[in-house]
């Protein structure tokens, strides 16, 4: 006995969707190899001629905490990058940082200005100028 | 490849709509067209409006995906907004492909019980069509 039609369209129905979802998952690998080299907008921003250094050593502990909880995730345990990009020798001025900290990076990563007030920002600056 | 970032943003932005808009759509003239106990020319035609939008829908999901992964750079997950933007996309684009797929394949030769199967999860895409908008506009809009 045939299956009816409706049953036979729902077979390709879900053998097209899955081709698709998988089609879009491999797709997503060249995508990945070709444009990662340039993820790192935060490094392809202004550049300053010499990258300001680091700051206390409590206030640098003290970013680390704030960088285990929230950026690790995406930049590396040591900030070397991962998903997002490698942290560190940024040659970008601390309140370009800062302002990258607060404001996010459109579609890549999200603003931390609620998560963080100023003086934990400057933390994190000084964390990331600790950073060779 | 150095293109500008911005340029795959404006292109997600503006195909993201399509299919978004086409699905709300075709779930409303499908519904309609189904329960309306009017004429059977307004039944006809509201059906045959549905056909032709979830089929455009789940076809304009393809530049939808693929302008996203470009703008993303293939990222498939990623975290908070976008994290939560991805869980709603990837159902919702297999799904409405799956039932663009259904609807051209069946066309006008389905059960009362298989097309109210068809509306129940086209509702489903659409909500999670919602949710995946709502959450790409969040990453826009919140940042």
């Amino acid at each position: 006995m045939n299956p009816p039609l409706e049953i036979k369209a729902l077979g390709l129905a879900l053998a097209v969707a899955s081709v698709s979802l998988g089609g879009a998952l491999l797709a997503a690998i060249p995508v990945q190899w070709i444009m990662k080299p340039d993820h790192d907008a935060a490094q392809s921003a202004p550049t300053v001629s010499s990258p300001e250094r680091a700051s206390s050593p409590a206030l640098v502990r003290q970013g680390r905490q704030f960088f285990a909880m929230t950026c690790a995730s995406c930049h590396g345990d040591d900030a070397h990058g991962d998903e997002g990009p490698d942290l560190r020798n940024l040659a970008i001025s601390n309140a370009r940082i800062a302002v990258t900290i607060k404001k996010g990076v459109k579609g890549e990563m999200p603003n931390f200005s609620k998560k963080y007030d100023d003086a934990q920002v400057s933390a994190l600056v000084a964390y990331l100028r600790s950073l060779r | 490849m150095s293109i500008d970032p911005s340029w795959w943003a404006k292109i997600h932005g503006a195909s993201t709509h399509f299919p978004v808009a086409l699905t709300m759509s075709a779930a409303f003239f499908e519904s309609l067209g189904f329960v309306l106990p009017g004429s059977a020319r307004a039944k006809a035609s509201l059906l045959a409006a549905g056909y032709y939008t979830i089929i455009l829908g789940a076809l304009g999901t393809f530049p939808a995906v693929l302008s996203g992964l470009l703008l993303t750079k293939g990222e498939m997950g990623g975290h908070d907004a976008l994290l939560f933007h991805h869980l709603f996309v990837w159902p919702a684009f297999t799904g409405l492909i799956g039932l663009g797929t259904w609807r051209a394949w069946v066309g006008e030769r389905f059960s009362r019980r298989g097309f109210l199967c068809y509306l129940a999860v086209l509702f489903l895409v659409a909500g999670l069509m919602a949710g995946a908008g709502y959450w790409g506009g969040e990453l826009i809009l919140d940042s």
